[in-house]
């Protein structure tokens, strides 16, 4: 069994005083110290990054990396667009069932707000396909075109997708590494401008720095020296089209679909076990997707569930989504994310989670996506 | 990136999908676009499914707002698609127009 012993990360927001490598630097140092852990004790380091290639000119972080903790052992750099956290977990995953009795640090981060939103956004669209560049589609473009087949065929209307934002701003006030820590309304969201139709602003997670690391280890001397441990039961990848226009339902998300059929059969559990989970919420309609696909409510009620706030902290619900805030309070440094979704739910289940903390919670999952849904990551983690 | 080379690679493609019959499958109106569209916007991008099952992307072009509709009939046409390159190659790519 793999153990996930500390968690890390940095605020989340506009970080203009800090580099990518002084986030990375933050998380590194700042798990490692949690875990009393020295550098040499860590055998291996994944890295979880999206643009250093496109907005900084570096395709060599591992090397960096190396250089910050003055070591010289083996470092990877996954990346899956918005879902590179999430693979960087799954690889090291796989590292420890390759190599017993090892230390590992995973590690995400993104630096975004160093460049106009233009330039951010072009690098984002190296998530789609050449042909949607082409069309002029950004990200958000695209989510919009999903969100917009939905609402139509199930008749909702953007009203449906507000709750979501609502829902995680709340969140987002009780977490103080938030990128938001402001309740909004969904008035707020309705009148709020549009990025791509249907989807404004206020349905949109924000663009934001920040970095956030955890240690996995199979070592049983080590796990029994920490204060916290839990263990990992599933992390599950899956591929799907990168273009959406190939897909057979627009409306879903294949790629989690399998990954969280794949996830709850390793992890022996069933959907109504788990307590409090982290879903990849880069637009509202991802949210409403995700309980979908990943079995939580049926194709095309999220719109109507969504309504009834059952996924919020403090209404009594057995699921709570999102209580870092989600991608949309919380922020989406892109590689950091699938990362703090992970950490979010190891403090939820070791009872470190504060003002946002669930009673008695026992399982958490995590879904990590990239791009349109190219990639998906699902993490099971359990006490 | 863009360079002249792709452009003509792809603009060998482009004429096998001009003047193609189908209908909006989705849609979307860009306000916020990437460096390269950024004075194109806002602008209205459509999910197209040709009458032999094929999907193209393409901008929707001399349209008024009732055509943004799922299920509207368009067609192809060729258009410029983005401005000329510092090479000064003009990409010209697949847009869509209403049918009437």
């Amino acid at each position: 069994m793999n153990y996930v012993t500390g968690y890390y990360t940095t605020r989340f927001g506009e970080l203009w005083d800090k580099s990518l490598f002084d986030l990375v630097e933050e998380a590194m140092r700042g798990v490692l110290k949690q875990n009393n852990l020295e550098n040499k004790q860590i055998d291996a380091v994944f890295f979880g990054n999206m643009l250093a290639g496109v907005l900084e000119n570096n395709l060599h972080t591992t090397s960096k990396i190396a250089e910050i903790l003055k070591v010289n052992i083996p470092i990877f750099r996954s990346e899956s667009a918005c879902a590179s956290g999430g693979v960087a977990f799954n690889l090291a995953k796989a590292y420890l069932e390759a190599n017993p009795n090892k230390n590992v640090m995973i590690v995400g981060a993104e630096k975004m707000t160093d460049y106009s939103p233009e330039e951010t956004i072009t690098g984002l669209s190296a998530a789609a396909s050449g042909e949607e560049q082409e069309a002029g589609l950004t990200f958000s473009g695209l989510y919009a075109m999903i969100a917009n087949f939905y609402l139509e065929k199930y008749h909702y209307t953007e009203k449906n997708l507000a709750h979501v934002s609502v829902k995680n701003h709340f969140h987002g006030t009780l977490n103080d590494k938030a990128h938001f820590r402001r309740t909004i309304t969904s008035d707020q969201v309705l009148k709020s401008p549009y990025v791509a139709y249907p989807l404004k602003v206020l349905d949109s997670s924000p663009i934001s720095d920040g970095a956030s690391a955890v240690i996995m280890t199979n070592n049983l001397g080590v796990v029994k020296k920490q204060k916290y441990s839990v263990s990992v039961l599933a992390s599950e990848v899956a591929t799907d089209t990168i273009s959406l226009k190939e897909r057979k339902n627009i409306d879903e998300i294949l790629s989690t679909k399998i990954a969280g059929n794949l996830a709850f059969k390793k992890a022996k559990i069933n959907r109504s076990e788990i307590n409090v989970a982290e879903l990849h919420d880069c637009f509202s309609i991802a949210e409403l997707l995700a309980m979908e696909d990943l079995g939580f409510w049926k194709k095309g009620e999220a719109g109507k569930k969504i309504i009834e706030q059952s996924t919020m902290f403090g209404n009594g619900g057995d699921l709570i989504v999102n209580t870092s805030g989600g991608l949309k309070a919380s922020g989406h440094p892109v590689g950091a994310t699938g990362i703090k979704q992970i950490g979010e739910i190891f403090l939820q289940l070791t009872g470190q989670a504060e003002k946002r903390q669930i009673k008695n919670a026992k399982y958490g999952l995590a879904q990590n996506v990239g791009g349109s849904g190219g990639t998906s990551v699902v993490t099971i983690l359990g006490i | 990136m863009i360079s002249p080379v792709k452009i003509w690679r792809r603009q060998k493609e482009i004429r096998k999908v001009l003047g193609k019959k189908g209908k909006i499958l989705t849609w979307t109106k860009i306000f916020t676009p990437g460096s390269d569209f950024k004075k194109y916007a806002p602008y209205p991008v459509v999910l197209v499914k040709l009458e032999n099952k094929e999907k193209i992307y393409g901008q929707l072009v001399d349209c008024e707002e009732k055509n943004l509709k799922i299920g509207q009939e368009v067609i192809s046409v060729l258009r410029k698609v983005r401005a000329s390159s510092e090479e000064g190659v003009i990409a010209y790519g697949i847009k869509f127009k209403p049918m009437k």
